[in-house]
C-alpha cells in the first residue's frame, strides 16, 4: 500500500494517506463516476473503525493489528485494503468465516457483518474471556455480545458501546470514546 | 489701585504647591501601577487563553478523530461558554470547519472588551489537535478582554478616588500649615503696626510653633525692647531739657519766660470769667551785702531759702518764679480780693524773720520788699502788670525796707514812666 503514496505527500496522517491510496487505486473509476454515497459511507466506516482501534488498548499490545471481517458486510470495501496506524503499527485485514475455529488466536479485532442468530451466538461464545475487540456493522443486536455497534447514516457514521461487553473483554477503551458513544446512543 | 499682576497670597501658593505635589504623585503612581498591571494581566490572559485552548483540544480530540461535528460543538460550547472566550473554532485535518462557538453579543460593553482583547492580546490562538502523535485537526480561539476591562475600569475608579482623596488631604494639610505660618505673622504684623502707629512698645509677639517664625518673633521682641528703652530714654531727656529751659537751676523755681507764659494764660482766662489776678514783685533788700560779706555760696543759700519760704506761703495753684538775680515774682490766680494779696505779701515778709543758715556756720537775716499789681486794676497786659508791680516794689523799698506796697490806681503807664 505504501507504494501508492506519492513522494510529494508529506503528511503522515493516516486519513490523508488513505485518501491518496484510494485515489490512486480508484483513479480510473473516479473519473468515470464521482465517488458515490456508498463510497463515502465506506470511507466513513473505515474512519470510525480505525478511530475505535486507535483508542483501544490490549493487555498485550500486538506488533501488528489483525482485523478480521466475519460474515457478509456492506461497507468494508475501503477497510479491506488495510492500512497503517498513526503510531506506525500496520493493520492487517483478512476475511474469515464465522465458524473459523481459530478466530480467537488469529484476530485482535473482529468486524461482524450479517450473521444468523445462531452463528452470532456461537461466535460470541468463542470470544468470551479473550481480549478481542468486536464491532458489529448492524446496530440491531448490539445488546448481545458485541463491544461496538455501528450506525451508518447518510450524514455520519455513529456507534454505540456495550459497556458490559467492554468490561468483560479485557480490552481497554479510552474514556473519551465511551463518552462520545454514550452521548450519541439515545440520539440515534 | 490694582497692580497689573496680582501677587499670590501665601494661602494660594501653599495650597497650589500641596495640590500639585499630591496630583503628580497620585498620577505617577497610578499610571505606572496600571501599566504594570495591564502588562502582568496580559501575560496571564494569554496564558489562560492557551490553557483554555489546550483543554478544548483534549476534550474535542475524540470527536475530531471520529469526525463528529455535533460532539465537537457540544464539547466546545461546554468549555468556551464558561471561559473568557469570544470565539472558538475546530477544524479537521483538511481545514474543514467542524465546530464553531461564538459568544453571543451582550450590549456595547462586549464590543469594547473585544476591541481591548484585540489591542492587547496576540490572537487568535491556534493549536493543532494531536492524536497518537499525528495532527488530526486544529483549533482557533479568540479571547475577550472582560477581566482586562474590569481591571482598567477599577483602576480608573481607583485613580479618581485616590486623586480626590489626596487632593482633599493636600488642601487640609495646606490649611493646617497655613495656620501655623499666618497666625504668628499676623500677630507680628499687629504688634508692628501698634508700635509704629501708636508708639506702643509694651506689646510682645507670642511664641510660635515654627522655629524660624519663633526666632523672628523673639528677635522682633528684642528689637521692640530696645526701641522701648530708647524711647523712654529720649522722653526723659526731653523732659529734663524742657525743665531746664523753663526753670532756674539754683532754686528749682520756674524762670522768667515760664512765668510770663503762665501770666499770659492766667490773664486770658481771668478776662473770660471776670476774675482778678495779682502779680507780686519781690526783691531781696540786703542781697548784695550778703554776697559781698559772706561770699557767693552764702548768697546762693539765701536765694534757695527765700525760694523755699515764699513757696511755702502760697497755695498749690499759685506760682513763684525767679526772674533773675535776687528778684522773684509771684502769680496769685484767681484772686478774690485785693486784701488777700496784701495778706499773702505780709506772710511772705514775715517768713523772712527767721535767720538763714549759710555755709561757714553763720546765719544771716534778710528781708523782702514786695510790690503788688492787680489785674484789671493796675494793668491789662503782662508787661503793664509787671511794670506796675516793679514800680510798687521800688516804692515800698523807698518807704521802708521789708515792706509792701500796692500799685497806684492811676493809669499805670504814666506811673511806670515816671518812676523808672
Amino acid at each position: 500500500m505504501n507504494v501508492a503514496v506519492s513522494p510529494t505527500e508529506r503528511s503522515l496522517s493516516w486519513r490523508r494517506m488513505l485518501l491518496v491510496a484510494l485515489l490512486c487505486v480508484l483513479a480510473p473509476r473516479a473519473f468515470a463516476q464521482a465517488s458515490g454515497p456508498a463510497d463515502q459511507r465506506a470511507q466513513a466506516v473505515t474512519q470510525v473503525v480505525l478511530g475505535i482501534l486507535s483508542y483501544a488498548r490490549w493487555p498485550v499490545e500486538p506488533a501488528q493489528l489483525r482485523l478480521c471481517i466475519v460474515g457478509p458486510t456492506q461497507y468494508t470495501d475501503d477497510l479491506v485494503k488495510g492500512t497503517t496506524q498513526a503510531t506506525g503499527r500496520p493493520v492487517v485485514v483478512q476475511r474469515l468465516l464465522a465458524d473459523h475455529p481459530d478466530i480467537v488466536s488469529a484476530c485482535d479485532a473482529v468486524y461482524i457483518g450479517k450473521l444468523s442468530a445462531d452463528e452470532r451466538s456461537r461466535l460470541f461464545t468463542s470470544l468470551i474471556g479473550h481480549p478481542v475487540l468486536s464491532i458489529s456493522e448492524g446496530g440491531d443486536q448490539c445488546t448481545v455480545g458485541s463491544l461496538f455497534c455501528l450506525r451508518v447514516g447518510d450524514e455520519q457514521v455513529s456507534f454505540e458501546v456495550n459497556l458490559d461487553s467492554v468490561a468483560r473483554s479485557g480490552v481497554r477503551i479510552h474514556p473519551s470514546v465511551l463518552q462520545l458513544s454514550r452521548r450519541r446512543a439515545p440520539a440515534s | 489701585m490694582r497692580t497689573p499682576k496680582a501677587r499670590p497670597t501665601l494661602r494660594s501658593v501653599i495650597g497650589r504647591g500641596h495640590l500639585i505635589l499630591a496630583l503628580v504623585a497620585v498620577t505617577l503612581a497610578s499610571v505606572s501601577l496600571t501599566l504594570l498591571g495591564v502588562l502582568a494581566l496580559r501575560v496571564y490572559a494569554e496564558h489562560n487563553l492557551h490553557l483554555i485552548a489546550r483543554s478544548i483540544n483534549y476534550t474535542v480530540e475524540a470527536a475530531v478523530v471520529f469526525n463528529d461535528s455535533a460532539a465537537a460543538t457540544e464539547a466546545l460550547s461546554l468549555i468556551a461558554s464558561t471561559e473568557e472566550v469570544a470565539q472558538a473554532e475546530v477544524f479537521d485535518a483538511s481545514g474543514k470547519l467542524l465546530a464553531q462557538w461564538v459568544r453571543p453579543e451582550t450590549g456595547m460593553l462586549s464590543q469594547v472588551e473585544l476591541a481591548l482583547a484585540h489591542a492587547l492580546l496576540e490572537q487568535p490562538i491556534s493549536q493543532p489537535i494531536l492524536h497518537q502523535g499525528q495532527t488530526v485537526g486544529s483549533i482557533h480561539v479568540v479571547g475577550h478582554g472582560g477581566s482586562l476591562l474590569r481591571f482598567l475600569l477599577s483602576g480608573l475608579a481607583g485613580i479618581v478616588i485616590c486623586t480626590a482623596l489626596s487632593a482633599w488631604v493636600a488642601l487640609y494639610l495646606a490649611r493646617r500649615l497655613l495656620q501655623g505660618i499666618t497666625k504668628p505673622l499676623q500677630s507680628l504684623a499687629a504688634v508692628a503696626h501698634a508700635a509704629r502707629s501708636e508708639r506702643d512698645f509694651d506689646r510682645r509677639v507670642p511664641p510660635a510653633q515654627i522655629a524660624e517664625l519663633d526666632s523672628l518673633g523673639s528677635d522682633f521682641n528684642a528689637l521692640l525692647g530696645e526701641m522701648e528703652a530708647w524711647q523712654s530714654h529720649l522722653q526723659s531727656e526731653n523732659e529734663t531739657l524742657a525743665h531746664q529751659a523753663s526753670h532756674d537751676s539754683l532754686t528749682g523755681l520756674p524762670n522768667r519766660a515760664y512765668f510770663e507764659g503762665r501770666l499770659i494764660r492766667a490773664l486770658r482766662s481771668a478776662a473770660k470769667v471776670n476774675e482778678r489776678v495779682a502779680v507780686l514783685f519781690l526783691d531781696s533788700d540786703r542781697f548784695k551785702d550778703i554776697n559781698d560779706n559772706f561770699g557767693h555760696a552764702a548768697g546762693d543759700a539765701v536765694l534757695v531759702a527765700v525760694a523755699e519760704r515764699v513757696r511755702a506761703q502760697l497755695r498749690e495753684d499759685d506760682l513763684v518764679a525767679r526772674l533773675g538775680g535776687d528778684e522773684f515774682a509771684v502769680l496769685l490766680a484767681p484772686l478774690h480780693k485785693a486784701e488777700d494779696a496784701q495778706r499773702i505779701a505780709d506772710k511772705i515778709i514775715a517768713s523772712m524773720d527767721t535767720p538763714i543758715r549759710v555755709p561757714g556756720n553763720t546765719e544771716v537775716l534778710t528781708s523782702l520788699s514786695i510790690g503788688i499789681a492787680i489785674y484789671p486794676d493796675h494793668g491789662a497786659t503782662p508787661g503793664t502788670l509787671l511794670n506796675a508791680a516793679d514800680a510798687a516794689m521800688y516804692q515800698a523799698k523807698r518807704l521802708s525796707q521789708g515792706g509792701q506796697q500796692t500799685a497806684d490806681s492811676e493809669p499805670t503807664a504814666a506811673n511806670v514812666i515816671h518812676r523808672s
